[in-house]
């Protein structure tokens, strides 16, 4: 693979996770000091999904983690099983 | 102490303390913004360190030195082998 396809994904997911870094922070960390009157609440969805939403990811993350282990697992002994 | 014993040891002191601060166990009035930043605080730390796993992947993907010369130079060596073996008789 060229290197630029390798740069572009790479500064991608460094952007994605600074993005991500800075929302978060800004909802768990910098919110609860700010007047809840501030017009800044509008662009934060309930604290309640400041929990959630990151459990819901790390569940589906294991659960495709899973399902590849599975996969891979059964076409190992597929493969094992054709050979004998 | 084994490095299992370690981050294990660590984690429950940080998860002891964490709860004992939420939960109020140990009598302290504190003020409703702090307790708001605590409770969430354990999530907010696995998500931070994800997003650093992730962008330290992201900054090595894009500052690989890759070395062109010598990959194409590994792959004509990777042939002639090839070559030499099958004509000594090995099957690939």
């Amino acid at each position: 693979m060229a290197k630029g396809t390798d740069q572009v994904v790479g500064l991608g997911l460094v952007a994605l996770s600074l993005i991500i870094f800075t929302y978060y922070t800004a909802w768990v960390i910098l919110l609860p000091f700010i007047d809840s009157q501030h017009v800044i609440h509008k662009y934060f969805l309930p604290r309640a999904y400041a929990i959630a939403i990151p459990l819901a990811a790390g569940l589906l993350l294991l659960l495709f983690v899973g399902i590849f282990i599975t996969y891979v697992m059964l076409r190992n002994q597929k493969d094992t099983k054709k050979a004998q | 102490m084994t490095k299992l014993a370690q981050w294990l040891w660590g984690l429950a002191l940080l998860g002891s303390a964490w709860a004992a601060l939420t939960l109020g166990a140990l009598g302290l009035e504190l003020p409703l913004s702090c307790r708001e930043v605590l409770w969430p605080l354990p999530a907010y730390l696995l998500v931070s360190a994800g997003c650093y796993a992730l962008g330290t992947v992201g900054y090595r993907v894009a500052t690989f030195h890759d070395c062109e010369d010598a990959a194409r130079e590994l792959q004509s060596q990777i042939q002639e082998a090839r070559a030499d073996l099958t004509r000594r008789g090995l099957r690939f």
